[in-house]
């Protein structure tokens, strides 16, 4: 189906994310009676709940392709050059589901995956909840490439005081990170109550413009008593902690340049992360490999 | 006043209190200044080599800079970093450190220069003037600057770069009343910025 | 016993959540889920609080729905016989105290406003918030730049903070991510900091407690 790319959007540039599928709502924020605004890849877009359900419309009237799935309204203003993602942990009797509440943040989507999948700033930005001193040595773990594209990370262990809301007391947690999508990533991580159960957290970035963007995250944890709305609550608490730090990286884009910015050995999913964009050829919310960094 | 030697003042000697990193920019690069336990000040790139985080988030903690991302140690001076908590037991790569700019301290200002050359002005005398930043360009914050020294000679101004459209009037007032001069930079604001409001109304 | 009706992203609730902490006040919190939640619209909420306002004070009397009202309440709490000789957190007779409360609604409507706009995406029109803000703050800066010459740390002169400080404090510390940079105002963000390091001081989302002094370690050779 042939469609229609203004010139006039930036977004359209970069095929990858313009034939990609994208959440731009929480469909609890949708309204039956009002348009809830938003802007994809620098296109703006109309959302509301209509007799049909869920539906969003460019504000110029050209054509977009949305879906409703997992709480959320998705769309994508080229052809979808793959589907939507599968999570089979939302069909899981019993599990525990909640949206975390979509908050924009002033910088690329690709930097917001980046923080995501970060390890050493736990006990820091985090303190008190996803680590502390003196248990700050982030231990050797293992990355490798997700079959289908994509990036996985196992064998992550962090001492957490208060990893979730049903923690009592502080354990050494197992974690498994994988990103899915070039702005679409999940973690697992053991259960509070029931170590071999996993909780798991997936993070859909909207890419507003390159340097603006909007975190959607849902939740599923393993039953453990804990209600979606204290889900949502720390959710919250943790993802606006990380905000400022976003907030305050220069460039607001991502530099892809090997040498731009210095990893460690603690980085390696966010090294392997960083390549899995230039293989994709993702050119927006990026500094491209060959480009000069503007700090 | 700019124009004269590279070196520009960025800071008051006061406005670096103990334990806290003070944020400003010069020509479009952020800097990130504080003073080492030595009384040394340091002007860094404001921005942590690691995942750019801007230094002036941070704190300094027992005479050194932590960047508030991964709590990474910046050493005084050099800017080597000396401590990276995720491999506490690793030795740390001489290639990790901050970016420090010249700086000198003098007349109760601190002093950097994008390329140094010389030193700041020797003859300076006074008490040093509350920085005003502007929304217009160095050269027109310049020329309100020149008139206004013209007018006051007791006061002696410099303008501060900080991006394309924006500037800070820093100075020195010897013999005249601070809240007085405080007043006269504050109306030479208002006569700057309303003149670009006039300016884009007309457009 | 206090009881705080509460939603963490609201800054207005960080300020009473702070005041207690720092004025040594018991609090019982209550959370509501504001976003995408609407917690704060259903009928039984506006029993309490008419307007559907966060955050509000049950216990001391009727219900407080307006935060200043619940600063009120909560600093005149920590205002102890015990502490009558220091200045207080209350000092509602001085008008400057008064002028600096009305400052920090005014923050709240500009800068506070522009940070739930970015944030959580409340329509505004962001440029004119950020526009009033600057000019807002642009007065705190002159104001605490006179005052530190003068020897003085907080808004009000005297030995310590007053609630002012506070009411002030959790939008100017939040307000960058309405997008206003405080860059322009060295003497707030060093009251900011002086703040920070006050016994009692929590975090809320978006605000750092000052590290531990650094602890003693083996040098590293590079």
């Amino acid at each position: 189906m042939a469609e229609i790319l203004t010139g006039a959007a930036s977004g359209a540039r970069d095929p990858v994310l313009w034939n990609d599928w994208h959440v731009i709502a929480d469909l609890a924020a949708l309204r039956a009676g009002a348009d809830f605004a938003t802007t994809l890849l620098d296109v703006p877009l109309l959302a509301r709940l209509g007799a049909a359900g869920a539906q969003a419309r460019r504000a110029d009237g050209a054509p977009l392709h949305t879906e409703v799935a997992y709480g959320f309204l998705w769309a994508c203003l080229g052809a979808p050059a793959r589907p939507l993602i599968t999570i089979a942990e939302y069909a899981e009797a019993g599990r525990t589901i909640a949206t975390g509440g979509s908050v924009g943040v002033h910088v690329a989507a690709p930097r917001v995956v980046e923080n995501f999948l970060d390890l050493g700033h736990l006990g820091y930005v985090h303190v008190g909840y996803l680590g502390e001193e003196p248990e700050t040595m982030v231990h050797p773990y293992r990355v490798g490439p997700l079959e289908g594209g994509g990036v996985l990370a196992t064998g992550c262990k962090v001492y957490q005081p208060v990893a979730s809301p049903a923690a009592q007391g502080g354990y050494m947690v197992d974690y498994q990170y994988c990103v899915v999508r070039p702005l679409i990533t999940c973690l697992h991580k053991a259960n509070p109550v029931a170590r071999d159960a996993w909780d798991v957290i997936y993070l859909f970035v909207q890419p507003v413009s390159e340097e603006r963007s909007i975190a959607h995250t849902l939740m599923l944890f393993a039953p453990d008593g804990t209600q979606p709305a204290d889900l949502r609550r720390f959710q919250q608490l943790i993802f606006l902690q990380d905000k400022p730090i976003l907030e305050n990286q220069t460039p607001r884009r991502l530099p892809l340049a090997d040498g731009a910015e210095l990893p460690i050995a603690a980085d390696s999913t966010s090294v392997a992360y960083r390549r899995y964009l230039v293989a994709e050829g993702l050119a927006y919310g990026v500094i491209p490999a060959g480009a000069r960094v503007a700090a | 006043m700019s124009g004269r030697g590279p070196w520009v003042p960025v800071a008051a000697s006061a406005d670096l209190a103990p334990g806290h990193v003070y944020q400003t920019m010069l020509a479009g690069q952020g800097l990130a200044l504080w003073r080492g336990d030595d009384g040394a000040v340091n002007v860094w790139e404001d921005r942590c080599p690691h995942r750019g985080v801007r230094f002036s988030a941070g704190d300094v903690v027992g005479g050194e800079l932590r960047c508030v991302y991964h709590a990474w140690r910046f050493a005084a001076g050099s800017g080597a970093c000396t401590f990276i908590p995720a491999q506490p037991n690793a030795k740390v790569p001489r290639a990790i450190h901050a970016t420090p700019w010249p700086v000198a301290e003098v007349a109760g200002l601190v002093w950097t220069a994008l390329a140094a050359q010389g030193a700041p002005p020797a003859d300076l005398a006074g008490e040093v003037l509350r920085a005003l930043p502007v929304n217009r360009p160095a050269a027109a914050v310049a020329q309100e600057a020149a008139a206004l020294m013209a007018a006051h000679p007791a006061l002696r101004l410099f303008v501060q770069p900080l991006a394309a459209d924006r500037a800070v009037i820093r100075g020195l007032a010897a013999g005249v009343d601070i809240m007085a001069a405080d007043l006269l930079l504050e109306a030479a604001r208002r006569r700057l910025e309303d003149a670009a409001l006039m300016e884009a109304a007309a457009c | 016993m206090l009881i705080l009706h509460t939603s963490d992203l609201l800054a207005e609730a960080y300020a009473a959540r702070l005041l207690a902490s720092l004025a040594g006040v018991a609090l019982e919190i209550r959370h509501l889920d504001i976003h995408p939640g609407r917690d704060h619209e259903t009928d039984a909420f506006r029993v309490l609080s008419p307007l559907g306002r966060l955050p509000v004070l049950e216990g001391a009397g009727a219900p407080l729905a307006d935060w200043q009202a619940v600063l009120c309440a909560i600093a005149t709490r920590g205002d102890t016989p015990a502490r009558a000789d220091a200045p207080g957190w209350w000092r509602g007779a001085d008008p400057a105290f008064i002028g600096w409360l009305g400052m920090a609604r005014d923050l709240a409507a500009s800068a506070g406003v522009a940070r739930l706009h970015e944030g959580l995406g409340v329509p505004a029109d962001g440029a004119a918030l950020r526009a009033a803000a600057h000019a807002l703050l642009r007065e705190v800066e002159r104001h605490l730049w006179f005052a530190e010459r003068a020897g003085q740390r907080w808004l009000l002169a005297g030995e310590g903070p007053c609630a002012a400080d506070i009411a002030c404090y959790v939008h100017i510390a939040l307000c960058e991510e309405g997008g206003i940079a405080r860059m322009d105002y060295p003497a707030i963000r060093r009251w900011v900091d002086r703040i920070r390091h006050l016994p009692g001081y929590i975090v809320t989302s978006g605000t750092f407690a000052p590290p531990a002094p650094a602890p003693v370690r083996q040098p590293v050779r590079a």
